[in-house]
């Protein structure tokens, strides 16, 4: 299984090299093909996660020059194309009721500030034709995710609130169980969704909030899907096929989300990416705890500086020998696999970047055209490749946004 | 004094009545109608919102108690209003901000609700566009500065929801402000508090003086670059109610461009009424507090309890009773001070003790009569109804977008 990983991505990269000298001129230094480029940087890119929102709030941070740490900023998104970004509003899921509410609100003024500051870059949108519009006018295209349902407070006109204030999809959980839905990372205690929870997934799709089922249970996944109305998406998960973590989708999974015109978005995240680093992590639990207590001590309750320094600590370990050396085309696996599974019109792009730790040759947006070019070389259409980087997490949502209209109009 | 002005009040309207005899049966009546109806009837205080959370309240229908809703708007002409986000001043930090963030979503959902006749609004011009469509323009004020939890960012959140005003406090002080009904001590607006009216100014949230000690509002007036509202206080040469305004802080609000809506609650528009009612209740905090202690945050139960009391209290005689032409000597009064371009209607109905005649807003048109039966002009008359409002608001706008081009 670890054998025919590493060897497929070996093979791939020879393919990669070989496409590369047949290609010959047209091949820049930084490898990526004309082809690739043209058809990467006139794609919508979308990405579905990004925890670049904790940095905001540290102070001292500038989306708008080219930060040393990070994988996200202006320049860089530029540089890898990426056309529209959702900044994700999270907290741990300790943080509850109405302190968990005041943070939110600072979290969206916080991306609402920054898209101010560089209105010559950014725009905040909501709607697929906002994502357009601003793709037209040659602007970052800035969007809102809330990340777990303890955000709300138990309280739907907190939703509503959130909504108006722009957040497109909600994930019902983060690591921990909300008091309406349960978690992968928890202990079962609602046995999936509760009532409330239901009500929660019917007064999104009324909304015109996607339902974001990363992170949830297995049984709050199939309650979802029962109860929502509109598609639902995975913001940032991967396949239980390559690497068995419980925040990733299994093969049944990414079929039944495939059926009901879901997506699913992969996440960069190593641990999620390669069974090989999971295993080593889990045979060393005291690595994380080392981690941690670093991240801890460099940071302090700084949001923005754990997940960062995180990244950074956990390299460290790669270097030294401890950890495996994921390599960036993981994510190729993972994209391949859920097309093989769920078909070219359910897999989208969810990096976790700035919140999670980045494979080799992943580490930031600016390395995004590689994606294209790695789909290419294995043989994707330039329409399906499109479809990957973009069109259908716009599928998706325009799909909801009808569902809303329908459900608004028929009272 | 008082008798002197009330009895030349009477002689004017005795003359008027006559002279419109002498011209086409009841010539004002007609005009007075006509003029109120085509005009944009403003009320930037309404206390209505805390009904949206009792199940049998309904504001598309017309109800036996209150003074607010469509049915009875619709009567008395009232096209513009600004509902009020409130909660205790006692209430603060995250509490506060998540309950301010339900009152914003009740208000949002009652207007989609009544789509037909109400339309949300953030601007002077879509007011204007509003009236032009025969709906009722719905619009947000928070009263209070502890809603936002000490937090310059959660007030930009309100702001984005649609908050155009905020009262810098309630009965108490917040943590940076000093109230006109509390102790003071922070000797009016921290540091902090003016860092909040300039982020108002930057961001179009119109500053609110009305509940403010007199030193606050001195220095919301001096940082502030926009004009400033008292969205529903009345003058203190009528009637000595710190709540009031006196008349040099009506000129210094009038120098700036700013306009004073007038409260019609009974003990800040009579001298007599609230010298009665200080006697009987020690005051209306005090007032309050008694009450609240019976029916804890049941607003309802509040209002309903304050209403039974004072009604009886005046069928005792111990309160005595208030004509809704006081609300007239108050306009009157300040366009007499600083003319007809800085005053304007904030009734607080829902939330205060209304004077007789003017139980709910299908009395408006009395105002607009009264006015005209005074000799206003037409269109000092528009001015008082919301054009000045309007216009405060609009500079508010223009401020706004100068700061943020500026930045």
């Amino acid at each position: 299984m670890k054998r025919t990983a590493v060897s497929k991505t070996l093979f791939g990269t020879g393919m990669c090299l070989l496409t590369g000298m047949v290609m010959a001129g047209a091949m820049a230094a930084d490898g990526i093909s004309e082809r690739a480029k043209r058809l990467h940087f006139s794609s919508l890119v979308i990405d579905t996660h990004d925890d670049t929102t904790q940095r905001f709030l540290d102070g001292g941070f500038d989306l708008g020059a080219r930060n040393p740490l990070g994988s996200i900023d202006i320049p860089r998104m530029r540089k890898g194309g990426l056309g529209a970004i959702f900044f994700a509003i999270w907290m741990p899921s300790k943080t509850t009721g109405p302190e968990a509410v005041k943070r939110a609100l600072d979290q969206i003024d916080a991306i609402r500030e920054q898209v101010r500051k560089h209105s010559n870059d950014l725009v905040l949108v909501t709607t697929v034709e906002g994502i357009q519009e601003a793709h037209q006018q040659g602007k970052i295209a800035a969007l809102i995710g809330v990340e777990g349902g303890h955000i709300i407070a138990s309280d739907l006109r907190v939703l509503r609130v959130y909504a108006a204030l722009g957040a497109r999809y909600m994930t019902l959980t983060h690591s921990g169980n909300v008091e309406w839905a349960d978690s992968s990372t928890a202990k079962p205690e609602h046995n999936g969704l509760t009532e409330f929870g239901k009500d929660v997934v019917r007064e999104m799709n009324r909304l015109g909030m996607i339902v974001d089922i990363s992170h949830v249970s297995d049984k709050t996944f199939a309650d979802v899907l029962e109860t929502s109305k509109a598609p639902v998406f995975a913001s940032h998960s991967d396949c239980r096929a390559i690497c068995d973590a419980p925040r990733n989708m299994s093969d049944a999974m990414i079929r039944a989300l495939a059926t009901n015109g879901g997506v699913i978005q992969i996440n960069y995240h190593v641990g999620f990416l390669s069974q090989e680093f999971r295993n080593a992590e889990k045979a060393h639990p005291e690595w994380n705890k080392a981690i941690a207590l670093e991240v801890q001590q460099r940071c302090g309750e700084r949001e923005g500086c754990q997940l960062i320094e995180g990244d950074r600590i956990t390299r460290e370990y790669v270097e030294r020998g401890d950890l495996p050396r994921v390599e960036w085309t993981k994510i190729i696996d993972h994209i391949d696999h859920a097309v093989k599974i769920a078909g070219i019109d359910h897999v989208g792009l969810g990096s976790d970047f700035d919140g999670a730790n980045m494979p080799f040759g992943m580490e930031d947006a600016s390395k995004l055209p590689k994606i294209t070019q790695a789909l290419l070389d294995k043989g994707y259409s330039e329409g399906d490749v499109k479809k990957i980087l973009g069109e259908n997490t716009l599928r998706l949502m325009t799909q909801v946004a009808r569902v809303s209209h329908e459900l608004n109009t028929a009272k | 004094m008082r008798q002197v002005r009330i009895s030349l009040v009477a002689c004017l309207v005795v003359a008027g009545f006559i002279l419109s005899q002498v011209a086409t049966g009841d010539d004002i009546a007609d005009r007075a109608h006509k003029l109120h109806f085509s005009s944009i009837v403003l009320d930037t205080h309404d206390d209505t919102t805390q009904r949206f959370f009792n199940k049998n309240f309904d504001i598309g229908k017309r109800n036996p108690d209150g003074a607010i809703d469509i049915p009875r708007m619709r009567e008395g002409g009232m096209n513009a209003i600004f509902f009020s986000i409130w909660i205790d001043g006692r209430i603060m930090g995250p509490p506060a901000v998540q309950k301010a963030l339900d009152q914003i979503d009740a208000v949002h959902q009652n207007v989609i609700k009544y789509s037909k006749d109400m339309l949300f609004c953030r601007t002077a011009e879509e007011v204007r566009r509003a009236h032009a469509q025969g709906k009722i323009a719905a619009l947000i004020g928070v009263e209070g500065g502890h809603m936002i939890g000490n937090d310059i960012r959660v007030l930009r959140m309100f702001g984005d929801l649609g908050v155009r005003y905020m009262t810098l406090t309630h009965f108490y002080n917040d943590e940076w402000a000093d109230s006109s009904t509390a102790k003071p001590e922070h000797n009016g607006l921290t540091e902090f508090g003016k860092e909040i009216v300039r982020e108002m100014n930057r961001q179009g949230i119109m500053v609110d003086i009305s509940h403010v000690s007199d030193k606050t509002f001195y220095d919301a007036l001096e940082v502030s670059k926009s004009p400033l509202i008292a969205s529903h206080s009345s003058c203190r040469a009528l009637c000595n109610h710190v709540r009031d305004m006196s008349d040099d802080m009506i000129k210094a609000l009038a120098a700036k461009g700013g306009v004073i809506q007038i409260n019609y609650e009974k003990s800040f528009i009579d001298q007599a009424y609230k010298d009665a009612q200080d006697k009987f209740s020690g005051g209306v905090v005090e007032m309050m507090d008694q009450i609240r202690k019976q029916c804890g945050d049941d607003q309802e139960c509040t209002e309903r309890k304050m209403g039974e009391i004072e009604k009886q209290a005046v069928a005792e005689g111990k309160l005595p009773h208030v004509s809704w032409e006081r609300i007239i000597d108050h306009i009157d009064h300040v366009v007499k001070l600083v003319g007809p371009d800085h005053v304007g209607l904030g009734s607080d109905f829902d939330g205060a003790n209304m004077p007789e005649g003017m139980e709910d807003c299908t009395h408006l048109p009395q105002i607009t009569e009264a006015l005209m039966r005074k000799g206003y002009s037409d269109d000092n008359i528009r001015k008082i109804l919301g054009g000045n409002l309007l216009r405060v608001m609009g500079a508010n706008e223009r401020v706004s977008h100068e700061m943020q081009a500026a930045q």
